[in-house]
């Protein structure tokens, strides 16, 4: 459930700055799509990112194993 | 953000559209036309008159001119170094023409000339005297030293002869005047000789005259100017006695020889005195004659100074229009040039304006006509950016130019360059060192923009824009990997692990178990400091490396079929781009697919096991290595594909652009000629019809299988290439982790304020010298690596040449 509900956080945060930046910098159609370009470029990055190391650790194969004197 | 000129803008994904025109001036307002052209910058003059040498030119004199002219504005400025005087960046408002500049230039030369001239004689003289001043006092003092030895024994010997008999003093007066007639005149030779000849020139003269000379040498204080060299020296000042006219010419030559300069001496004390106030009152005068010359010099140099900007700016822009005019051509009635030459097609409004404008300005009663031509040249790559995405551009661009437009794979590199970076540099207290470091450079743009910064503060600089995204990502990953200077914290919630007990007996032998939610933001902070932190990270870096490659090798991939789309090449959308997706994924993207069920079923199989063996024995049975069900069966069927895709991108595609060719060449032959003529243009080579170049079919065929090798070894290796992202991630960590165990904290552990302070010192130099710097260096490089090879090669031809409008504000300062 976890991993739900922070995905589509950061779809929130991607539609939000898409929107700043449409409302920031209104330069015209081709500007504004190559805006949204990397807004939806910068977004899917960070999410991937996210993701994968949220999936690695859902079901971990290796435990921490402490050193001594901890 | 695209800047002003480009509206209506394309996106930066395509290279502005680009048309050949041709723009033909009436003579009178070629000058000024091409000036404001220069102003606009936005048109590539295409070289009219290539074959002729740079001395048959129309305007070869003018150029000549200006460069006269700007050799004698590097006189100036050699002039101005050598005073001190610096020149002022201030723009004066007086416009003057080229002929008037000249004449004022000439003339300046002159008179500094004249007076650099005049002072090096005034110094010449000026040192000269100031050694014949030297000569005067030293053999003074030895001719009045020698005067009183004399008169002292001649009283002596006086005072013995007056002691003696009557009838002696007749024979001795006799013997005196005999003596004095058989006395042969004695000579002398004074001046001045070098220190460090003066051993060899003593010898010299002694084997010379057969030792009758009598040398006598006083060193001189202080380093000396020496007139005809003009560096200080140390000298002597010597007098040779010689007897004879042989002897004396003998001392002269040797004199010379030596570079002893020679001084008249008198052996008159009266005289000499005279000599000295004579010369002391020439020195006075000489050198206020040489300071007012040298004040006048500095006062002719400030004046200069005030414009000397301004008037190397219009030589440097004169000298360019008329190279410029250089590649115009004369049309038929010589009273126009003709200048064909590249424009953006947004531009045409503007330059047309240009053209109207120059010729009112010149009040020529013809305008200039400007007309759009078709041709088959490939023409000019243009990409409209600003501040920001210049500097990704030409990332892009080192690797090569983007061909007329096709897709820019600079509009993704803004954003995934900055993020393999940063999955190689994660760590987010050294991406807020990093951050605000290049936010100092931003907020004072204005100043350095202005100033001449050394190479690499230029290289760091230039690159602010693509550094401070580097640092925002780097914050962002190093959040992900929860390091801050290799120390995580408890920012998202607990730690999803715990002890098995509550006495954690185990914890340091079979370990913890999870006993929350996953963790929900980035790496858990337990990792940090286990024994088996780094297989765990080791596989998730590795796995998550493989993925972000699939991940990108793919947008490559679906570039080049937006590419084709563009460009209408059917062939390449069905017998390039489906094969190589579908061997692409069917083995990596499959692999990809493996790591997320994995991951998602907490299985144990052994993802290594069965992509080998998915190759080597198919058809047998999975067992525990079996992630879902059906996955032989998908195996089968993907291996298959794969197998298909290869013969799918080799052999179609020659026999396909073979067919092509022949149909578009059948319909040819009966095409009269004339409508071929496309290009038009004085300079037009006769080019083949249609402008195809001829078609071979083997060469084709071969060019299409080093392709198809190329992508399907590439493939493997490409993806193994974007393990670096884990290798140079372990390497950062490691290296941090190092650092702040290995300095602050032992230098914590000795309780000691002086030995805390010198660690602290250490830790910092080496983490900005090695982590910031060396790490940072390491993976740029890296990261543009994985851009340039492994993403560009997908789709990029590169082939491209740059677009170079003629435009003084591109002219860079090509004198230092």
């Amino acid at each position: 459930m976890g991993f739900l509900y922070t995905t589509l956080m950061f779809a929130a945060i991607g539609i939000i700055a898409s929107l700043c930046a449409r409302i920031c910098c209104n330069k015209g159609p081709s500007a504004n799509l190559f805006h949204l370009t990397l807004v939806i470029t910068a977004t899917v990055c960070c999410w991937l990112m996210w993701a994968i190391v949220y999936l690695a650790q859902m079901n971990p194969l290796i435990v921490p194993i402490l050193s001594e004197g901890e | 953000m695209a800047d002003g000129e480009c509206l209506p803008a394309m996106d930066l994904m395509r290279s502005e559209p680009m048309q050949l025109a041709r723009v033909i001036i009436p003579m009178e307002s070629a000058h000024r036309a091409i000036s404001y052209l220069g102003e606009l910058g936005l048109f590539q003059f295409k070289d009219l008159n290539k074959d002729k040498s740079p001395f048959q030119r129309t305007y070869a004199t003018q150029i000549k001119r200006c460069g006269e002219m700007a050799r004698k504005i590097r006189f100036f400025r050699d002039q101005m170094n050598k005073a001190g005087v610096t020149s002022t960046k201030l723009t004066y408002g007086s416009v003057m023409t080229l002929d008037d500049l000249e004449a004022k230039l000439g003339e300046l030369e002159a008179e500094l000339l004249e007076m650099n001239a005049n002072s090096e004689k005034l110094q010449h003289a000026y040192n000269e005297l100031v050694e014949y001043r030297l000569v005067l006092k030293k053999m003074g003092e030895v001719f009045n030293s020698a005067q009183k030895k004399a008169t002292i024994q001649h009283r002596e010997q006086e005072h013995r002869r007056v002691e003696g008999s009557i009838d002696s003093p007749l024979l001795l007066e006799q013997e005196m005047t005999t003596d004095s007639s058989k006395q042969v005149k004695l000579g002398y030779v004074s001046g001045l000789v070098p220190r460090d000849k003066s051993i060899a020139f003593e010898r010299i003269l002694f084997r010379a005259t057969r030792g009758n000379v009598f040398l006598k040498q006083d060193p001189v204080g202080e380093p000396v100017v020496d007139p005809v060299s003009g560096q200080k020296v140390e000298k002597n000042v010597f007098i040779v006695f010689h007897s004879g006219e042989r002897a004396k010419s003998k001392v002269l030559k040797i004199c010379d020889a030596f570079g002893a300069n020679r001084y008249p001496f008198t052996d008159d004390a009266g005289k000499q005195h005279q000599m000295i106030t004579e010369v002391n009152g020439k020195l006075a005068e000489l050198k206020t004659t040489i300071d007012v010359g040298q004040h006048h010099l500095v006062s002719v140099l400030q004046s200069i100074s005030l414009q000397f900007e301004q008037w190397k700016t219009m030589v440097k822009k004169e000298k360019s229009i008329y190279h410029t005019l250089n590649m115009l051509s004369f049309d038929v009635t010589k009273k126009c040039l003709v200048a064909e030459g590249w424009c953006p097609v947004f531009a045409t409004n503007q330059i047309q304006k240009t053209l109207m404008q120059a010729s009112t300005d010149s009040n020529s009663q013809i305008g200039a006509i400007f007309e759009i031509l078709h041709t088959k040249e490939a023409p000019p790559t243009y990409f409209c950016t600003n501040k920001f995405t210049a500097s990704f551009q030409e990332i892009v661009n080192a690797y090569g130019v983007a061909k007329y437009q096709e897709a820019n794979p600079g509009v993704y590199t803004i954003v995934t360059f900055p993020f393999l970076f940063a999955v190689m540099f994660g760590d987010w207290g050294h991406g807020i060192c990093l951050f605000l470091a290049t936010l100092i450079l931003i907020l004072r743009e204005k100043t350095y923009s202005s100033q001449k910064l050394g190479d690499i503060m230029e290289m760091a600089f230039g690159g602010r824009y693509v550094i401070i995204m580097m640092s925002i990502f780097s914050i962002y990953t190093g959040v992900i990997y929860n390091e801050c200077f290799s120390v995580p914290f408890e920012i998202f919630g607990p730690s999803a692990y715990a002890c098995r007990d509550p006495s954690c007996r185990d914890a340091t032998t079979i370990g913890l178990i999870k006993v929350r939610e996953t963790y929900p933001f980035g790496v858990d902070p337990i990792w940090h400091g286990t024994r088996s932190e780094l297989p765990f990270l080791n596989s998730l870096k590795m796995k998550m490396s493989i993925l972000l490659g699939v991940a990108q090798m793919n947008l490559g991939i679906i570039l080049s079929y937006f590419n084709a789309t563009f460009f209408r090449n059917e062939i390449d959308i069905w017998y390039q781009f489906v094969p190589q997706m579908i061997f692409l994924n069917s083995l990596f993207g499959y692999l990809s697919l493996l790591i997320i069920v994995k991951w998602c079923t907490g299985s144990k199989a052994d993802l290594y096991h069965v992509m080998i063996y998915m190759f080597l024995s198919p058809m047998d049975d999975l067992d525990d290595n079996q992630l879902f069900l059906g996955q032989k069966y998908l195996q089968l069927l993907l291996l298959f594909l794969a197998l298909i895709a290869v013969p799918w991108m080799l052999i179609p595609k020659p026999f396909l652009l073979k067919k092509q060719h022949e149909e578009r060449h059948r319909g040819e032959a009966y095409v009269p000629l004339g409508a071929l003529d496309d290009n038009l243009g004085p300079d037009s080579t006769p080019r083949s019809h249609g402008g195809h170049e001829e078609f071979e079919f083997s060469e084709v065929l071969v060019h299409q299988l080093i392709h198809t090798i190329e992508f399907v070894l590439g493939s493997v290796s490409n993806t193994a290439s974007y393990l670096r992202l884990w290798a140079l991630s372990l390497a950062h960590s490691e290296l941090s982790k190092v650092f702040y165990e290995k300095v602050l904290i032992l230098a914590w552990g000795y309780n000691s304020v002086v030995i805390l302070i010198i660690g602290i010192i250490v830790f910092i130099f080496a983490t900005v010298g090695v982590l910031l710097v060396m790490e940072s260096l390491s993976a740029f490089l890296h990261a543009l690596r994985l851009h340039w090879v492994e993403f560009q090669n997908k789709f990029y031809q590169g082939d491209g040449y740059r677009f170079y409008p003629f435009s003084f504000a591109l002219m860079g300062d090509d004198e230092e």
